[in-house]
């Protein structure tokens, strides 16, 4: 008798220890949300290589254990596996290693052929500042709202890197909400694009961009970074990594640090980035009111930021010459989210008018909001750390 | 047994709730209200003065290569001309989107030895090493064998 009464003790032990005695409505909850990302990234192709990573990473973050005994598997468990994975998102590690991919990656050509096309990248910041006034009257502090803001910048890696500094309690949420709207690009801008422009503007055709010198695309990173971090010194991890990877592409020099930048760094830190960032959204620290509203604020701040873009354009317009003219669709590539934004540019075109060609023209702004917005982080980092 | 050394459940179960009221705790904000009179002096600043200075930031990056284009033509004209050859101004005619197009296309596959037609025959083909002495059996043995 006191064998069997040992042997149930024994499983009751166990039983405590499993995710079947600790599962939570906020666990389940978040098993949805992470199986529904897998879904989305994999039934409909938003996003794979972030959705995926992501969502999985929900599920390894939300998979019920005995917190708090030393067993050290959870992400916020001083000294777990996923812990120490997770430093290089809280050291703001993997953000300027994904910045160095994406400037290896990243052909500047439409933008140095167009220059102009660089203040739409700017102007497309409207979505973090007003977020940012915004997120105040919520209740946010300043550091929290800057940090929700810059989900409008549509760029997951300045996002994390940003609020990592400024509201580490943050990230997790900051950092879903913006890998989401990146994903739901194709959802969230043509509404917008469509209401704010008419249908003889969306059929402008724009002059095909000149051919860029090799010269040109060299001076580029140099002076890019030059001008940039001088202006806004915060964003050197950013700016640095950015124009470094373009430097290492465009030099022709040094092809096997590029391939390796914008090929397996890149994947290896996107792996550890998406789960370690799916990880740390644990039911427990993230299912808040606070969650919710950052990702309320996140879509504002996105649509805002896809609006800014779209009526700088038609404003440029009223000074340009006809031949000049821009189509103002791409105005709302400025939110950078490479290159998605600006392929979406090119659908709404190519849906108005088969022969219109936008891609070309829709990425300066695009790789120039990538700019914009890891500048617009510095400038924030400096003003409110 | 081992269950009797092990933890008691109920002090988990404490050091657990506990954890969970410091992660509630560490998120500051749990009741939403909207409230304008939160927005002084200094946020105002600070969003004309960002929003300000990343226009500025951009706006100096363009002004810059809008000139170094300028810069280059002309340095670039005045060697053709020093050196007799004519202007470059047809190398900057603007080629249309299709043809443009079709010249990268074109390119791409030849560069990538790209094809679109998939040969459905599958052959074997026989591989035959080349004749090294390093591979050769001949060598491995002894001509004349003893046992």
């Amino acid at each position: 008798m006191e064998f069997i009464e040992q042997l149930f003790n024994g499983f009751w032990q166990f039983f405590q220890y499993t995710g079947f005695a600790n599962v939570t409505f906020g666990h389940i909850a978040m098993l949805i949300v992470g199986s529904f990302f897998i879904y989305l990234g994999i039934a409909k192709e938003y996003e794979p290589l972030l959705l995926v990573p992501i969502g999985f990473g929900i599920l390894v973050g939300n998979i019920p254990f005995f917190e708090g005994v030393g067993l050290q598997l959870g992400i916020y468990e001083e000294g777990s596996v996923l812990n120490l994975l997770y430093f290089g998102v809280l050291k703001g590690i993997y953000p300027p290693l994904i910045f160095l991919g994406i400037g290896a990656m990243t052909d500047f050509s439409a933008l140095l052929s167009n220059p102009k096309l660089m203040l739409l990248g700017a102007a497309a910041q409207l979505g973090i500042f007003f977020t940012y006034i915004t997120a105040i009257t919520l209740g946010f502090t300043s550091q929290q709202a800057a940090a929700i803001g810059i989900i409008g910048g549509a760029d997951g890696p300045t996002a994390i890197f940003l609020s990592s500094k400024l509201a580490p309690q943050l990230l997790g949420a900051i950092a879903i909400a913006a890998y989401s709207y990146m994903a739901l690009v194709p959802v969230i801008q043509p509404p917008i694009i469509k209401l704010l422009t008419t249908e003889k503007e969306r059929k402008i055709k724009m002059k095909p961009p000149r051919a860029v010198s090799k010269s040109e695309k060299v001076i580029f990173p140099i002076v890019g970074l030059l001008l940039t971090t001088f202006i806004s010194p915060g964003g050197l991890p950013l700016l640095g990594m950015l124009f470094f990877g373009n430097l290492l592409k465009e030099s022709g020099v040094t092809k096997r640090l590029a391939d390796t930048a914008s090929k397996p760094l890149i994947d290896i830190v996107t792996i550890l980035l998406g789960l370690t960032v799916g990880a740390s959204t644990q039911a427990t620290t993230f299912l808040t009111p606070a969650s919710i509203l950052i990702f309320v604020l996140g879509a504002i701040s996105f649509m805002i930021a896809t609006a800014g873009g779209v009526i700088f354009a038609k404003i440029m317009n009223i000074f340009l010459k006809d031949e000049d003219k821009l189509n103002p669709m791409i105005g709302a590539a400025g939110v950078s989210a490479v290159p998605d934004s600006a392929r979406v540019v090119q659908h709404l075109g190519i849906k108005e008018d088969p022969s219109n060609y936008l891609l070309m023209h829709a990425m300066a702004p695009n790789v120039s909001g990538v700019i914009g917005s890891a500048v617009a982080a510095g400038i924030l980092l400096s003003l409110l750390l | 047994m081992f269950y009797q050394n092990h933890i008691n459940i109920d002090s988990l179960k404490a050091a657990q709730d506990s954890l969970r009221t410091i992660a509630e705790k560490s998120n500051s904000l749990n009741t939403v209200t909207f409230d304008l009179s939160k927005i002084g002096n200094d946020e105002i600043i600070l969003t004309v003065l960002g929003y300000g200075i990343v226009f500025l930031a951009l706006l100096i990056l363009y002004l810059f290569f809008a000139n170094l284009t300028k810069l280059i033509n002309i340095t670039r004209k005045k060697r053709l001309k020093a050196a007799g050859k004519e202007s470059s101004d047809k190398d900057e005619l603007p080629i249309s989107g299709e043809t443009t197009a079709a010249i990268s296309l074109a390119l791409a596959l030849q560069f990538q030895e790209a094809h679109d037609f998939e040969n459905t025959v599958i052959t074997i083909k026989k591989v035959q090493s080349a004749y090294s002495p390093w591979n050769s059996k001949l060598y491995g043995l002894r001509q004349n064998p003893k046992y």
